[in-house]
Protein backbone atom coordinates (compact mmCIF):
# COMPACT_ATOMS: atom_id res chain seq x y z
CA UNK A 1 0.00 0.00 0.00
CA UNK A 2 1.65 3.38 -1.00
CA UNK A 3 1.87 5.39 1.86
CA UNK A 4 -0.25 8.34 1.14
CA UNK A 5 -2.78 5.83 1.14
CA UNK A 6 -1.69 4.65 4.29
CA UNK A 7 -1.48 8.23 5.76
CA UNK A 8 -5.02 9.18 4.21
CA UNK A 9 -6.48 6.07 5.77
CA UNK A 10 -5.01 7.56 9.22
CA UNK A 11 -6.63 10.49 8.91
CA UNK A 12 -9.96 9.26 8.06
CA UNK A 13 -9.78 6.96 11.32
CA UNK A 14 -8.90 9.76 13.14
CA UNK A 15 -11.95 11.63 12.14
CA UNK A 16 -14.41 9.38 12.80
CA UNK A 17 -12.83 7.93 16.10
CA UNK A 18 -13.67 11.80 16.98
CA UNK A 19 -16.59 11.16 16.09
CA UNK A 20 -17.12 8.19 17.72
CA UNK A 21 -16.10 9.98 21.18
CA UNK A 22 -19.36 11.93 20.79
CA UNK A 23 -21.25 8.93 21.06
CA UNK A 24 -19.28 7.22 23.92
CA UNK A 25 -20.29 10.98 25.76
CA UNK A 26 -23.84 9.87 25.01
CA UNK A 27 -24.01 6.37 26.36
CA UNK A 28 -23.54 7.43 30.29
CA UNK A 29 -25.85 10.11 30.60
CA UNK A 30 -28.42 7.90 28.47
CA UNK A 31 -28.14 4.89 31.35
CA UNK A 32 -28.75 7.74 34.16
CA UNK A 33 -31.92 8.91 31.93
CA UNK A 34 -33.27 5.59 31.93
CA UNK A 35 -32.04 4.88 36.47
CA UNK A 36 -34.05 8.29 36.57
CA UNK A 37 -37.51 6.90 35.25
CA UNK A 38 -37.02 4.30 36.91
CA UNK A 39 -37.29 6.13 40.13
CA UNK A 40 -39.92 7.96 38.93
CA UNK A 41 -42.00 4.92 37.36
CA UNK A 42 -41.08 2.97 40.84
CA UNK A 43 -42.54 5.75 42.75
CA UNK A 44 -45.23 6.30 41.01
CA UNK A 45 -46.60 2.89 40.79
CA UNK A 46 -45.53 2.19 44.52
CA UNK A 47 -42.74 -0.94 43.30
CA UNK A 48 -39.50 -1.70 45.26
CA UNK A 49 -37.38 -2.66 42.69
CA UNK A 50 -36.97 -1.47 39.18
CA UNK A 51 -35.06 -2.79 35.93
CA UNK A 52 -34.02 -2.56 32.42
CA UNK A 53 -33.56 -5.42 30.59
CA UNK A 54 -31.85 -5.28 27.30
CA UNK A 55 -31.11 -8.40 24.91
CA UNK A 56 -27.68 -10.36 25.03
CA UNK A 57 -26.20 -11.94 21.65
CA UNK A 58 -28.33 -13.71 19.06
CA UNK A 59 -29.42 -16.32 21.52
CA UNK A 60 -32.08 -13.95 22.90
CA UNK A 61 -30.89 -13.76 26.46
CA UNK A 62 -31.35 -10.92 28.77
CA UNK A 63 -28.52 -8.78 30.81
CA UNK A 64 -29.59 -6.35 32.92
CA UNK A 65 -28.82 -2.45 31.40
CA UNK A 66 -30.20 -0.38 34.56
CA UNK A 67 -31.61 -1.34 37.97
CA UNK A 68 -32.92 0.60 41.51
CA UNK A 69 -33.50 -0.61 44.52
CA UNK A 70 -31.66 -2.72 47.14
CA UNK A 71 -30.00 -5.16 44.83
CA UNK A 72 -29.52 -3.14 42.07
CA UNK A 73 -25.87 -3.82 41.89
CA UNK A 74 -26.31 -7.00 42.29
CA UNK A 75 -28.84 -7.73 39.75
CA UNK A 76 -26.79 -5.72 36.82
CA UNK A 77 -24.19 -9.14 36.96
CA UNK A 78 -26.61 -11.74 35.62
CA UNK A 79 -28.31 -12.80 32.93
CA UNK A 80 -31.54 -14.37 32.21
CA UNK A 81 -31.23 -17.29 29.84
CA UNK A 82 -34.06 -17.16 26.81
CA UNK A 83 -37.11 -17.51 27.59
CA UNK A 84 -36.74 -18.14 31.52
CA UNK A 85 -38.75 -16.13 34.14
CA UNK A 86 -41.53 -13.67 33.10
CA UNK A 87 -38.97 -11.02 31.82
CA UNK A 88 -37.66 -13.78 29.36
CA UNK A 89 -41.41 -14.59 28.58
CA UNK A 90 -42.28 -11.20 28.02
CA UNK A 91 -39.53 -10.50 25.48
CA UNK A 92 -40.42 -13.50 23.43
CA UNK A 93 -44.31 -12.61 23.11
CA UNK A 94 -44.28 -9.08 23.62
CA UNK A 95 -47.50 -9.62 25.70
CA UNK A 96 -47.26 -7.15 29.43
CA UNK A 97 -48.18 -8.93 32.44
CA UNK A 98 -48.35 -8.85 36.06
CA UNK A 99 -47.64 -12.02 38.89
CA UNK A 100 -48.15 -12.35 42.43
CA UNK A 101 -46.84 -15.56 44.68
CA UNK A 102 -44.17 -15.91 42.46
CA UNK A 103 -43.11 -18.37 45.25
CA UNK A 104 -40.53 -20.75 45.85
CA UNK A 105 -42.01 -23.70 43.30
CA UNK A 106 -40.98 -21.52 40.29
CA UNK A 107 -37.17 -22.94 39.99
CA UNK A 108 -35.89 -19.73 38.16
CA UNK A 109 -36.87 -17.04 40.49
CA UNK A 110 -35.90 -18.80 43.30
CA UNK A 111 -32.74 -19.05 41.78
CA UNK A 112 -32.08 -15.48 40.83
CA UNK A 113 -33.13 -14.85 44.63
CA UNK A 114 -30.73 -17.34 46.07
CA UNK A 115 -27.91 -15.50 44.31
CA UNK A 116 -29.43 -12.05 45.53
CA UNK A 117 -30.64 -12.56 48.68
CA UNK A 118 -33.70 -10.82 47.60
CA UNK A 119 -37.19 -12.20 48.33
CA UNK A 120 -39.07 -11.86 45.12
CA UNK A 121 -42.65 -11.71 45.47
CA UNK A 122 -45.08 -9.71 42.97
CA UNK A 123 -43.95 -8.70 39.04
CA UNK A 124 -44.67 -6.34 36.69
CA UNK A 125 -43.13 -6.82 33.40
CA UNK A 126 -43.98 -5.02 30.12
CA UNK A 127 -42.11 -4.76 26.84
CA UNK A 128 -40.13 -2.08 25.10
CA UNK A 129 -40.65 -1.90 21.80
CA UNK A 130 -38.69 0.71 19.26
CA UNK A 131 -40.37 0.58 15.39
CA UNK A 132 -42.27 -2.47 15.91
CA UNK A 133 -39.18 -4.42 17.62
CA UNK A 134 -38.88 -5.71 21.55
CA UNK A 135 -35.36 -4.45 22.17
CA UNK A 136 -36.06 -5.13 25.89
CA UNK A 137 -38.39 -5.48 29.01
CA UNK A 138 -38.94 -3.14 31.62
CA UNK A 139 -39.53 -4.85 35.72
CA UNK A 140 -40.98 -3.60 38.71
CA UNK A 141 -40.54 -6.22 41.37
CA UNK A 142 -42.69 -6.34 45.15
CA UNK A 143 -44.18 -2.97 46.86
CA UNK A 144 -42.59 -0.76 48.97
CA UNK A 145 -43.27 -1.73 52.14
CA UNK A 146 -43.50 -5.33 54.12
CA UNK A 147 -44.62 -8.31 52.65
CA UNK A 148 -47.18 -9.19 51.96
CA UNK A 149 -47.57 -6.96 48.63
CA UNK A 150 -50.65 -6.00 46.73
CA UNK A 151 -50.76 -7.34 43.62
CA UNK A 152 -50.00 -4.75 40.78
CA UNK A 153 -53.25 -3.25 39.57
CA UNK A 154 -54.90 -2.62 35.91
CA UNK A 155 -54.38 0.58 36.05
CA UNK A 156 -50.71 0.52 37.05
CA UNK A 157 -50.24 -1.83 34.39
CA UNK A 158 -51.44 0.94 31.83
CA UNK A 159 -49.54 3.75 33.63
CA UNK A 160 -46.23 1.37 32.75
CA UNK A 161 -46.97 1.00 29.39
CA UNK A 162 -46.36 4.62 29.05
CA UNK A 163 -43.61 4.49 30.92
CA UNK A 164 -42.18 1.79 28.80
CA UNK A 165 -42.80 3.87 25.35
CA UNK A 166 -40.18 6.53 26.97
CA UNK A 167 -37.58 4.27 28.24
CA UNK A 168 -37.84 2.49 24.82
CA UNK A 169 -36.41 5.69 23.13
CA UNK A 170 -33.69 5.99 25.51
CA UNK A 171 -32.82 1.92 25.61
CA UNK A 172 -32.81 2.63 21.74
CA UNK A 173 -30.40 5.59 21.67
CA UNK A 174 -28.17 3.98 24.30
CA UNK A 175 -27.87 0.72 21.75
CA UNK A 176 -27.08 2.96 19.01
CA UNK A 177 -24.18 4.63 20.80
CA UNK A 178 -23.15 1.58 22.23
CA UNK A 179 -22.32 0.29 18.27
CA UNK A 180 -20.08 3.24 18.48
CA UNK A 181 -18.46 2.81 21.96
CA UNK A 182 -17.87 -0.94 21.83
CA UNK A 183 -15.97 -0.29 18.00
CA UNK A 184 -13.75 2.41 19.54
CA UNK A 185 -13.22 0.39 22.62
CA UNK A 186 -11.66 -2.42 20.17
CA UNK A 187 -9.79 0.13 17.82
CA UNK A 188 -8.51 1.47 20.73
CA UNK A 189 -7.42 -1.27 22.74
CA UNK A 190 -7.11 -3.80 20.79
CA UNK A 191 -5.24 -2.15 17.61
CA UNK A 192 -3.31 -5.43 16.37
CA UNK A 193 -5.83 -8.06 16.80
CA UNK A 194 -7.75 -5.93 14.30
CA UNK A 195 -8.60 -6.84 11.05
CA UNK A 196 -7.60 -3.39 9.92
CA UNK A 197 -9.27 -3.70 6.16
CA UNK A 198 -12.10 -4.79 7.02
CA UNK A 199 -13.08 -2.61 9.64
CA UNK A 200 -11.66 0.13 7.60
CA UNK A 201 -13.92 -0.89 4.97
CA UNK A 202 -16.86 -0.80 7.29
CA UNK A 203 -16.01 2.48 8.42
CA UNK A 204 -15.78 3.96 5.36
CA UNK A 205 -19.41 2.36 4.31
CA UNK A 206 -20.86 3.72 7.33
CA UNK A 207 -19.10 6.85 6.82
CA UNK A 208 -21.01 7.39 3.39
CA UNK A 209 -24.57 6.52 4.56
CA UNK A 210 -26.44 9.89 4.38
CA UNK A 211 -28.81 8.72 7.41
CA UNK A 212 -25.91 7.78 9.78
CA UNK A 213 -24.01 11.22 9.62
CA UNK A 214 -26.77 13.45 9.16
CA UNK A 215 -27.92 11.62 12.41
CA UNK A 216 -24.73 11.79 13.83
CA UNK A 217 -24.17 15.61 13.05
CA UNK A 218 -27.76 16.11 14.71
CA UNK A 219 -26.60 14.40 17.32
CA UNK A 220 -23.21 17.05 17.82
CA UNK A 221 -25.73 19.81 17.65
CA UNK A 222 -28.38 18.42 20.31
CA UNK A 223 -25.50 17.85 22.64
CA UNK A 224 -23.77 21.44 22.03
CA UNK A 225 -27.35 23.36 22.77
CA UNK A 226 -27.51 20.51 26.05
CA UNK A 227 -24.51 21.76 27.30
CA UNK A 228 -25.54 25.68 26.96
CA UNK A 229 -28.28 25.72 29.51
CA UNK A 230 -31.36 25.04 30.84
CA UNK A 231 -33.30 27.29 28.53
CA UNK A 232 -31.72 26.07 25.28
CA UNK A 233 -32.10 22.58 26.01
CA UNK A 234 -36.31 23.75 26.58
CA UNK A 235 -36.05 25.62 23.43
CA UNK A 236 -34.61 22.90 21.49
CA UNK A 237 -36.98 20.13 23.11
CA UNK A 238 -39.69 22.36 21.99
CA UNK A 239 -38.71 23.01 18.65
CA UNK A 240 -37.75 19.42 18.05
CA UNK A 241 -41.24 18.32 19.40
CA UNK A 242 -42.75 20.91 17.18
CA UNK A 243 -40.90 19.35 14.29
CA UNK A 244 -42.46 15.96 15.35
CA UNK A 245 -46.23 17.65 15.57
CA UNK A 246 -45.69 19.04 11.85
CA UNK A 247 -44.45 15.46 10.60
CA UNK A 248 -47.42 13.63 12.40
CA UNK A 249 -49.79 16.33 10.65
CA UNK A 250 -48.86 15.75 7.45
CA UNK A 251 -49.02 11.94 7.89
CA UNK A 252 -51.12 9.96 5.58
CA UNK A 253 -54.91 9.07 7.43
CA UNK A 254 -56.68 8.65 4.38
CA UNK A 255 -56.83 7.14 1.16
CA UNK A 256 -60.26 8.22 0.06
CA UNK A 257 -60.01 11.55 -1.82
CA UNK A 258 -62.27 14.40 -0.03
CA UNK B 1 -83.34 -15.78 26.00
CA UNK B 2 -81.04 -13.51 23.96
CA UNK B 3 -82.31 -12.78 20.41
CA UNK B 4 -79.58 -12.70 17.90
CA UNK B 5 -80.04 -10.17 15.01
CA UNK B 6 -77.20 -10.86 12.05
CA UNK B 7 -78.96 -9.15 9.64
CA UNK B 8 -82.20 -7.05 8.84
CA UNK B 9 -84.10 -8.90 7.04
CA UNK B 10 -87.14 -7.28 4.20
CA UNK B 11 -88.94 -8.41 1.69
CA UNK B 12 -86.50 -9.00 -1.10
CA UNK B 13 -84.54 -11.12 1.00
CA UNK B 14 -84.94 -14.83 1.29
CA UNK B 15 -81.88 -15.18 3.85
CA UNK B 16 -83.23 -16.44 7.20
CA UNK B 17 -81.77 -14.01 9.23
CA UNK B 18 -82.32 -14.51 13.12
CA UNK B 19 -81.30 -16.81 15.33
CA UNK B 20 -81.81 -17.33 19.50
CA UNK B 21 -80.17 -18.21 21.78
CA UNK B 22 -81.50 -19.25 25.39
CA UNK B 23 -78.90 -19.11 28.17
CA UNK B 24 -78.65 -23.09 28.05
CA UNK B 25 -75.41 -22.25 26.60
CA UNK B 26 -73.89 -21.64 30.45
CA UNK B 27 -74.78 -25.04 31.30
CA UNK B 28 -72.75 -26.49 28.64
CA UNK B 29 -68.86 -27.62 29.13
CA UNK B 30 -67.63 -27.53 25.99
CA UNK B 31 -67.81 -30.97 24.95
CA UNK B 32 -67.23 -31.67 21.47
CA UNK B 33 -64.84 -28.59 20.42
CA UNK B 34 -61.56 -28.08 19.68
CA UNK B 35 -59.42 -25.66 20.76
CA UNK B 36 -55.72 -24.46 19.37
CA UNK B 37 -53.85 -22.63 21.76
CA UNK B 38 -50.90 -21.12 20.32
CA UNK B 39 -48.52 -19.94 22.65
CA UNK B 40 -45.73 -21.17 24.96
CA UNK B 41 -47.09 -24.87 24.98
CA UNK B 42 -49.34 -26.32 27.56
CA UNK B 43 -48.01 -28.65 30.38
CA UNK B 44 -50.27 -31.38 30.23
CA UNK B 45 -49.11 -33.44 33.54
CA UNK B 46 -50.57 -30.14 35.09
CA UNK B 47 -53.79 -31.39 37.25
CA UNK B 48 -55.68 -28.73 35.96
CA UNK B 49 -55.24 -30.05 31.98
CA UNK B 50 -54.64 -34.03 32.65
CA UNK B 51 -55.94 -35.82 29.75
CA UNK B 52 -57.38 -32.67 28.23
CA UNK B 53 -54.70 -32.01 25.62
CA UNK B 54 -55.42 -34.19 22.71
CA UNK B 55 -52.30 -32.57 20.09
CA UNK B 56 -49.21 -30.85 21.22
CA UNK B 57 -46.88 -29.57 18.72
CA UNK B 58 -43.78 -27.29 18.46
CA UNK B 59 -42.49 -24.92 15.94
CA UNK B 60 -39.01 -25.85 14.60
CA UNK B 61 -36.77 -23.60 12.29
CA UNK B 62 -36.47 -25.44 8.63
CA UNK B 63 -34.16 -22.79 6.44
CA UNK B 64 -36.40 -19.77 6.52
CA UNK B 65 -39.65 -21.82 6.81
CA UNK B 66 -41.11 -23.38 9.64
CA UNK B 67 -42.38 -27.01 10.62
CA UNK B 68 -44.47 -28.47 13.43
CA UNK B 69 -43.01 -32.17 15.11
CA UNK B 70 -44.72 -33.80 18.01
CA UNK B 71 -44.03 -31.75 21.46
CA UNK B 72 -42.78 -33.67 24.41
CA UNK B 73 -41.56 -30.42 26.66
CA UNK B 74 -44.86 -29.04 27.66
CA UNK B 75 -44.63 -25.72 28.41
CA UNK B 76 -41.09 -23.29 28.47
CA UNK B 77 -42.83 -20.23 30.09
CA UNK B 78 -46.10 -21.07 31.96
CA UNK B 79 -48.32 -18.81 30.54
CA UNK B 80 -49.80 -21.01 27.49
CA UNK B 81 -50.70 -23.51 30.22
CA UNK B 82 -52.24 -20.58 32.13
CA UNK B 83 -54.45 -19.51 29.40
CA UNK B 84 -55.58 -23.30 28.98
CA UNK B 85 -56.25 -23.32 32.58
CA UNK B 86 -58.24 -20.54 32.55
CA UNK B 87 -60.67 -21.82 29.14
CA UNK B 88 -60.53 -25.28 30.58
CA UNK B 89 -62.61 -24.07 34.02
CA UNK B 90 -65.21 -22.47 31.89
CA UNK B 91 -65.27 -25.55 29.09
CA UNK B 92 -63.99 -28.60 30.80
CA UNK B 93 -64.70 -30.86 27.92
CA UNK B 94 -63.30 -28.84 25.82
CA UNK B 95 -60.41 -30.81 23.67
CA UNK B 96 -57.16 -28.80 23.29
CA UNK B 97 -54.22 -28.31 20.69
CA UNK B 98 -51.06 -27.26 22.07
CA UNK B 99 -49.44 -25.24 19.43
CA UNK B 100 -45.86 -23.90 20.83
CA UNK B 101 -44.37 -21.25 19.37
CA UNK B 102 -42.31 -19.23 21.51
CA UNK B 103 -38.70 -20.40 22.74
CA UNK B 104 -38.11 -22.10 19.33
CA UNK B 105 -34.57 -21.09 18.70
CA UNK B 106 -33.74 -19.89 15.08
CA UNK B 107 -37.04 -18.98 14.52
CA UNK B 108 -38.35 -15.28 14.61
CA UNK B 109 -40.93 -14.12 16.76
CA UNK B 110 -43.48 -12.77 13.99
CA UNK B 111 -42.72 -16.38 11.76
CA UNK B 112 -43.15 -18.76 14.13
CA UNK B 113 -46.26 -16.90 15.48
CA UNK B 114 -47.79 -16.61 12.07
CA UNK B 115 -46.81 -20.17 11.40
CA UNK B 116 -48.80 -21.33 14.43
CA UNK B 117 -51.86 -19.52 13.41
CA UNK B 118 -51.48 -21.26 9.74
CA UNK B 119 -51.17 -24.91 11.02
CA UNK B 120 -54.03 -24.18 13.68
CA UNK B 121 -56.13 -23.25 10.42
CA UNK B 122 -54.82 -26.25 8.41
CA UNK B 123 -55.93 -28.05 11.29
CA UNK B 124 -59.40 -26.67 11.09
CA UNK B 125 -59.19 -26.08 15.22
CA UNK B 126 -62.69 -24.38 15.77
CA UNK B 127 -61.59 -21.96 17.97
CA UNK B 128 -57.88 -20.57 17.76
CA UNK B 129 -56.47 -18.92 21.27
CA UNK B 130 -53.83 -15.91 20.44
CA UNK B 131 -52.78 -14.51 23.14
CA UNK B 132 -50.00 -13.09 21.83
CA UNK B 133 -49.21 -10.89 19.17
CA UNK B 134 -46.58 -8.73 16.91
CA UNK B 135 -45.92 -4.66 16.15
CA UNK B 136 -43.69 -5.53 13.57
CA UNK B 137 -45.25 -3.66 10.34
CA UNK B 138 -43.66 -6.78 8.15
CA UNK B 139 -46.15 -8.72 9.28
CA UNK B 140 -49.32 -6.75 9.13
CA UNK B 141 -50.11 -7.70 5.37
CA UNK B 142 -49.63 -11.75 6.20
CA UNK B 143 -51.15 -11.71 9.35
CA UNK B 144 -54.54 -10.40 7.15
CA UNK B 145 -54.23 -12.58 4.65
CA UNK B 146 -53.96 -15.46 7.13
CA UNK B 147 -57.00 -14.28 9.40
CA UNK B 148 -59.25 -14.14 6.28
CA UNK B 149 -58.21 -17.55 5.26
CA UNK B 150 -59.48 -18.59 9.10
CA UNK B 151 -62.83 -16.71 8.41
CA UNK B 152 -63.45 -18.39 5.67
CA UNK B 153 -62.80 -21.46 6.92
CA UNK B 154 -65.11 -20.94 9.42
CA UNK B 155 -62.14 -20.75 12.69
CA UNK B 156 -62.65 -18.35 15.25
CA UNK B 157 -59.79 -16.70 15.98
CA UNK B 158 -59.78 -14.29 19.61
CA UNK B 159 -56.99 -12.22 19.88
CA UNK B 160 -55.57 -10.75 23.31
CA UNK B 161 -54.97 -6.41 22.56
CA UNK B 162 -51.48 -5.26 23.99
CA UNK B 163 -52.11 -2.24 26.68
CA UNK B 164 -48.90 -0.24 24.93
CA UNK B 165 -49.49 2.71 22.86
CA UNK B 166 -48.41 0.93 19.87
CA UNK B 167 -51.05 -1.37 17.72
CA UNK B 168 -50.58 -4.47 17.74
CA UNK B 169 -51.29 -7.01 15.43
CA UNK B 170 -53.84 -8.96 15.04
CA UNK B 171 -55.58 -7.47 17.92
CA UNK B 172 -56.14 -4.69 15.62
CA UNK B 173 -57.76 -6.36 12.82
CA UNK B 174 -61.57 -5.61 14.02
CA UNK B 175 -63.14 -7.95 11.05
CA UNK B 176 -61.60 -11.27 10.99
CA UNK B 177 -61.89 -12.15 14.42
CA UNK B 178 -62.09 -11.37 17.93
CA UNK B 179 -60.26 -8.75 20.34
CA UNK B 180 -60.51 -8.82 23.79
CA UNK B 181 -59.06 -6.62 26.74
CA UNK B 182 -59.13 -6.72 30.12
CA UNK B 183 -61.64 -5.56 32.79
CA UNK B 184 -61.81 -5.89 36.62
CA UNK B 185 -64.99 -8.12 37.06
CA UNK B 186 -64.47 -11.57 37.73
CA UNK B 187 -67.66 -13.41 36.34
CA UNK B 188 -66.76 -14.80 32.98
CA UNK B 189 -69.91 -14.56 31.71
CA UNK B 190 -70.29 -10.69 32.36
CA UNK B 191 -67.97 -9.39 29.14
CA UNK B 192 -68.73 -6.54 27.90
CA UNK B 193 -68.75 -5.05 24.09
CA UNK B 194 -67.58 -1.87 22.78
CA UNK B 195 -69.09 -1.26 20.09
CA UNK B 196 -67.18 1.01 17.38
CA UNK B 197 -63.99 0.54 19.35
CA UNK B 198 -60.95 -0.98 17.73
CA UNK B 199 -60.70 -3.82 20.83
CA UNK B 200 -64.28 -4.61 20.82
CA UNK B 201 -64.68 -7.50 23.40
CA UNK B 202 -63.60 -6.73 27.52
CA UNK B 203 -63.57 -9.97 29.98
CA UNK B 204 -61.98 -10.41 33.42
CA UNK B 205 -58.10 -9.88 32.93
CA UNK B 206 -56.92 -8.91 36.39
CA UNK B 207 -55.71 -11.15 39.22
CA UNK B 208 -57.04 -14.86 37.31
CA UNK B 209 -55.96 -17.33 39.43
CA UNK B 210 -54.37 -19.70 37.21
CA UNK B 211 -52.50 -22.86 36.90
CA UNK B 212 -48.34 -22.30 36.58
CA UNK B 213 -45.85 -24.70 35.47
CA UNK B 214 -44.66 -27.43 38.19
CA UNK B 215 -48.31 -28.30 39.22
CA UNK B 216 -48.70 -24.29 40.89
CA UNK B 217 -51.17 -21.64 40.54
CA UNK B 218 -50.59 -18.21 40.26
CA UNK B 219 -52.18 -15.05 40.13
CA UNK B 220 -51.79 -13.29 36.53
CA UNK B 221 -53.24 -9.45 35.00
CA UNK B 222 -53.04 -8.72 31.75
CA UNK B 223 -55.14 -8.93 28.29
CA UNK B 224 -53.46 -12.19 28.17
CA UNK B 225 -55.36 -13.51 30.34
CA UNK B 226 -58.47 -11.68 29.04
CA UNK B 227 -58.69 -13.58 25.43
CA UNK B 228 -58.64 -17.22 27.16
CA UNK B 229 -62.17 -15.77 29.03
CA UNK B 230 -64.09 -15.73 25.76
CA UNK B 231 -62.43 -18.50 23.94
CA UNK B 232 -64.23 -20.42 27.05
CA UNK B 233 -67.13 -18.71 26.37
CA UNK B 234 -67.11 -19.40 22.52
CA UNK B 235 -66.97 -23.11 23.31
CA UNK B 236 -70.21 -23.37 25.29
CA UNK B 237 -72.36 -21.37 22.50
CA UNK B 238 -70.80 -23.72 19.69
CA UNK B 239 -71.30 -26.54 21.52
CA UNK B 240 -74.94 -25.76 21.89
CA UNK B 241 -74.90 -23.70 18.16
CA UNK B 242 -72.40 -25.75 16.33
CA UNK B 243 -73.21 -24.45 13.15
CA UNK B 244 -72.88 -20.60 13.89
CA UNK B 245 -70.31 -18.67 12.30
CA UNK B 246 -67.60 -16.74 12.99
CA UNK B 247 -69.86 -13.81 11.96
CA UNK B 248 -72.98 -15.35 14.03
CA UNK B 249 -70.23 -15.96 16.91
CA UNK B 250 -69.77 -12.15 17.04
CA UNK B 251 -73.28 -11.15 16.57
CA UNK B 252 -74.38 -13.71 19.29
CA UNK B 253 -71.36 -11.89 21.97
CA UNK B 254 -72.24 -8.86 20.98
CA UNK B 255 -75.94 -9.41 21.72
CA UNK B 256 -75.18 -10.83 25.43
CA UNK B 257 -72.69 -7.99 26.11
CA UNK B 258 -75.78 -5.97 25.74
CA UNK B 259 -78.07 -8.01 27.42
CA UNK B 260 -75.34 -8.11 30.35
CA UNK B 261 -75.17 -4.16 30.24
CA UNK B 262 -79.40 -3.35 30.30
CA UNK B 263 -78.97 -5.86 33.42
CA UNK B 264 -76.29 -4.19 34.97
CA UNK B 265 -78.08 -0.56 34.46
CA UNK B 266 -81.40 -2.16 35.49
CA UNK B 267 -79.56 -2.84 38.73
CA UNK B 268 -77.19 0.17 39.22
CA UNK B 269 -80.89 2.43 38.57
CA UNK B 270 -82.56 -0.45 41.43
CA UNK B 271 -80.18 0.70 43.62
CA UNK B 272 -80.34 4.15 43.42
CA UNK B 273 -84.14 4.21 43.91
CA UNK B 274 -83.63 1.77 46.83
CA UNK B 275 -81.56 4.76 48.23
CA UNK B 276 -83.40 7.33 47.12
CA UNK B 277 -86.79 5.82 48.89
CA UNK B 278 -84.46 5.19 52.47
CA UNK B 279 -83.67 8.72 52.55
CA UNK B 280 -87.45 9.74 51.85
CA UNK B 281 -88.30 7.30 54.78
Amino acid sequence: MPEEENKNSEAKLRSIIATIDVANALTAPLTLSIENLLKISAAEINSEEASVLIRDGDAGDLLFLAAIGKVAEHLKTLKIPSGKGIAGFVFSSGQPMALTDVGEEDTFYAAVDQQTGYSTQTILAAPLRHDGEIIGVLEYVNRIGEPPFEPFTSAEMDKVALFAEAIASLVNAYESAKLFRDLSDKMLSQPEKMRFEEVREWLQDLRETTEHKEMLDLAVVVREIAGRGANERRLCKEVLESILRYSEDNAETSFLSS
Amino acid sequence: MTTVSAYESNENSTISTYFQIDDTWKMATGKGVSIAVVDSGIDTTHADLQGKVKQSVEARADHKRVVFEPSEVGDSAGHGTACASIISRIAPDAEFGSIKVLGASGLGDGIAFLAGLEYAVKNKYQIINLSLGTTKPQFFSPLHDLLDRAYQAGCIVVAAANNLPQPSFPSVFSSSLISVSKHEDSDPFNFGFRYGEVIELTAPGVNIRTAWLNNSHKSLTGNSFACPHIVGVIALLLEKHPELTPFQVKSALYAIAQENQDKKKLAEAAKQNDSQDKILR
